[in-house]
């Protein structure tokens, strides 16, 4: 199902975590849930029918299930959506206190240190194809094709463990992604988890059908991290009682779109309080295939133009306002940047630069998941917004720093040497003289640097802001029409962006007699 | 008007401006290798020389733009060094060959920048000094343009006003017409004259040697860096005793 496995990207991090000298978390997360009286479970909700977005909620089977433990326990749960990359991480720095994503139970996964609660899905990889595309039956004839899948999901490991070469495994960010690679037949084959593939194929991948049949079978579980045995165990005792009441039946009958296999009902009922699940990706233990139902006819439901408008340009407003927020200290903090590194007294330039250095010499994403997951271990907890919009200010001042530097320096040193032979000292030449003409100077990098910035805001996604290119993600999952969605936040960004350059263009004419002689 | 040349000892104390034995190096280069120099309260020195003779350098060191590698400049007794500095250069206007203005403020701001923000006037106070400024070099109409709309000729009057703007006891002038068109030349030397011959005193880096006859009290030679020659304008220009002089204003007054 969903990503199993750390990439190396969240293994670096984790190793940063532990040489860190405190605790990984101030409190356990038992302690948070008393605290605040509710559960927050981190999820990526572009996984229908699990978890996904609809009329700006998370909504889907692990939603449902979710509340319905959390009514047992007597604690509400609050959903956050994330991208899948911020998910787990999220658990380590106690942003969240659980995950149900779909995620899949494997023992790589429990040796990290994540604590999984019994299975509550049973599951298997399956294999989509082109409509009537007979070469391909079973994952053995994928050997000499090409398969996309999602990247870091099971469906990655099940083709690696068939012998399909990597270099024939096409890894994207999403699912639908992939499916649209064999669409338009860049690839021949998507393996996926059943239920996703055979919600998703119906509702926007018309040409596409599934194989038949589960490859892979594995099972799903909520996970937490380490030491939390006791969240752990109320929450096995919830999900018992609500497997056994029928309630449980009724949530997967509502999402699961094909008839309930019964055969995962009974995997699931083979597991006892010990939560030891049925089979994991790499036993030999596996549960024999659910049968599955037919698929039907792909549904036909056009979102409306305010159905996608409005949650785009709730998520354009937070994309403003992080763009907005930033440079309002990105700028200031970037000329003191650039004027320490100018500095005649050698450890503050050099401080300046190493800064300068380090910023630029990684990456954004690196920065901003260090900001939000990695500082609370030195109990500095930031909340989402603010750990955006200071990640993004630090970013952008380093290259904010570099424009500033650039445009002061090309400034003739005449200007400098006018000002101090008229008494001026630096800090005025500074101010009256040099950085006004230094202003209109930088005014086409500056813009060029608002607008990438504008756009590098999706990146803070990974830590629950629901920007615009997150909100068109999650629409697009559930639309059944992507392109129409990515379409329209194209339109959006152009939107956004267009009076930023106007804005400068309009600036450049009115300075244009000043920037002569 | 006569100076009598001193020894320098005997006229540093009465002097507005003193030099002593300054010397200033760019690496291995010694571009000025020892200058003494004492300025009298109104003088008018003209200071000719070929490029690279050390003129500029000279003016720069006096108001530190340039830090002398050795050597001392007093201004009205008082040692001139980086921590006061700033404020004698109050004291001591400069006007540059390439005028420097600022091409972002207009004529008239131009002007009342340093007042209003170095010595604290008041806008009105200034904006009244500034209009009187732009009368004396004749450019009151061209108040709210900005520079780049102006000629060499005219952005150079400016300079002036604006240096003046601070009322400065000494104004420094750096080959203030070599930069011009030769038709603008003159309308800049008629302010200079003016200056000259109200008083004030004035260090002017030049190669126009009628000025130098005709406004300066004192000419000096700068030679690789020394001071070659000095004396009245008639006893320099008309009458050189050192044949480096007379090979340079051969040069100059044939071209």
């Amino acid at each position: 199902m969903n990503v199993r496995y750390l990439s190396g990207f969240r293994v670096l991090l984790s190793s940063f975590v532990l040489a860190l000298p405190f605790s990984a978390q101030g409190q356990s997360a038992m302690q948070r849930v008393r605290l605040k009286n509710e559960v927050v479970v981190a999820t990526d909700a572009t996984y229908p029918p699990f978890e996904y977005v609809e009329n700006g909620k998370v909504i889907g089977f692990d939603v449902d299930l979710g509340a319905e433990i959390g009514k047992e326990i007597g604690i509400s749960f609050r959903f956050q959506s994330l991208e899948w990359a911020g998910v787990l991480g999220s658990l380590e720095s106690g942003k969240a206190d659980l995950v149900m994503s779909g995620v899949t139970i494997t023992q790589e996964r429990k040796q990290k240190g994540y604590l999984f609660s019994r299975p509550y899905f049973l599951s298997g990889q399956t294999i989509a194809r082109r409509k009537g595309d007979t070469r391909i039956a079973h994952l053995s004839d994928l050997k000499d094709k090409v398969a996309s899948v999602q990247q870091e999901t099971t469906g990655q490991i099940a083709l690696e463990k068939a012998g399909v070469p990597k270099d024939h495994i096409l890894k994207f960010d999403q699912l639908q992604d992939g499916l649209t690679d064999v669409q338009n037949r860049k690839s021949d084959a998507a393996v996926a988890d059943l239920p996703a593939l055979t919600r998703i194929l119906k509702r926007s991948f018309p040409d596409l059908e599934l194989v038949g049949g589960v490859e892979v079978s594995e099972n799903v579980g909520i996970v937490a991290w380490k030491g939390e045995t006791e969240l752990i165990a109320r929450v096995n005792k919830a999900l018992e009682r609500i497997m056994a009441d029928g309630r449980y039946a009724a949530i997967h009958a509502k999402w699961i779109e094909e008839r309930l296999p019964l055969s995962t009902l009974a995997g699931l009922e083979k597991v006892k309080g010990d939560g030891s699940p049925v089979s994991e990706i790499g036993s030999d233990n596996q549960v024999a295939p659910p049968t599955l139902g037919a698929v039907s006819s792909p549904l036909s439901s056009r979102l409306t133009v305010s159905e996608i408008l409005k949650p785009l340009v709730r998520g354009a407003s937070l994309t403003l306002q992080l763009t907005f927020y930033t440079l309002l200290f990105g700028v200031p903090v970037g000329l003191i940047v650039a004027l320490m590194r100018m500095s005649v007294i050698k450890p503050i330039s050099l401080i300046a630069s190493v800064y300068v250095e380090i910023i630029r010499g990684t990456p954004l994403l690196m920065q901003i998941y260090v900001i939000y997951f990695v500082l609370p271990s030195i109990h500095i907890n930031l909340n989402a917004f603010i750990s955006g919009v200071l990640a993004l200010s630090l970013n952008a001042a380093a290259y904010i720093s570099e424009i500033f530097r650039a445009g002061i320096e090309s400034i003739d040193s005449g200007q400098m040497e006018a000002a101090k032979a008229l008494g001026m000292d630096y800090r005025t030449a500074m101010r009256y003289v040099i950085l006004p003409q230094t202003v209109r100077r930088i005014l086409p990098p500056m813009t060029n640097e608002a607008v990438s910035l504008l756009k590098d805001t999706s990146l803070v996604s990974v830590v629950a802001l629901a920007e615009i290119m997150r909100v068109g993600k999650e629409l697009a999952t559930n639309s059944g029409e992507p392109t129409r969605i990515y379409l329209t936040i194209a339109v959006v960004y152009l939107v956004l962006t267009l009076p930023l350059t106007m804005l400068t263009r309009f600036l450049e004419q009115k300075w244009k007699p000043v920037s002569r002689g | 008007m006569q100076f009598p040349s001193l020894s320098p000892s005997d006229s540093a104390l009465d002097s507005v401006l003193s030099v002593q034995d300054l010397r200033k190096s760019f690496g291995s280069n010694e571009v000025l290798k020892g200058i003494n120099l004492n300025v009298k309260e109104g003088e008018v020195i003209a200071m000719i020389g070929a490029s690279g003779s050390g003129k500029s350098t000279l003016l720069r060191c006096i108001n530190r733009l340039e830090t002398p590698t050795s050597g001392e400049i007093r201004y009205r007794n008082q040692p001139v060094s980086n921590d006061n500095v700033t404020k004698l250069r109050r004291e001591i206007g400069m006007v540059f060959q390439r005028f420097h203005l600022f091409p972002h403020l207009t004529v008239l701001q131009n002007l009342t920048l340093a007042p209003l923000k170095v010595l604290h006037k008041t806008q009105t106070e200034m904006h009244t000094r500034a209009m009187e400024l732009l009368e004396r070099v004749q450019l009151a109409e061209k108040a709210n343009a900005f520079p780049g709309e102006l000629s060499g000729g005219q952005q150079q009057r400016v300079a002036i006003a604006r240096a003046l703007a601070l009322s400065p006891s000494v104004l420094l002038f750096d080959e203030p017409t070599s930069a011009l068109d030769p038709e603008l030349v003159g309308e800049v030397l008629g302010v200079m004259r003016d200056l000259a011959s109200e008083g004030r005193t004035m260090i002017v880096a030049t190669h126009e040697m009628g000025f130098a006859r005709e406004a300066a009290h004192r000419v000096i030679f700068l030679h690789a860096g020394q001071i070659h020659e000095e004396g009245t304008p008639s006893q320099v220009l008309e009458n050189p005793q050192q044949p480096r002089t007379r090979e340079f204003l051969a040069r100059v007054l044939n071209r």
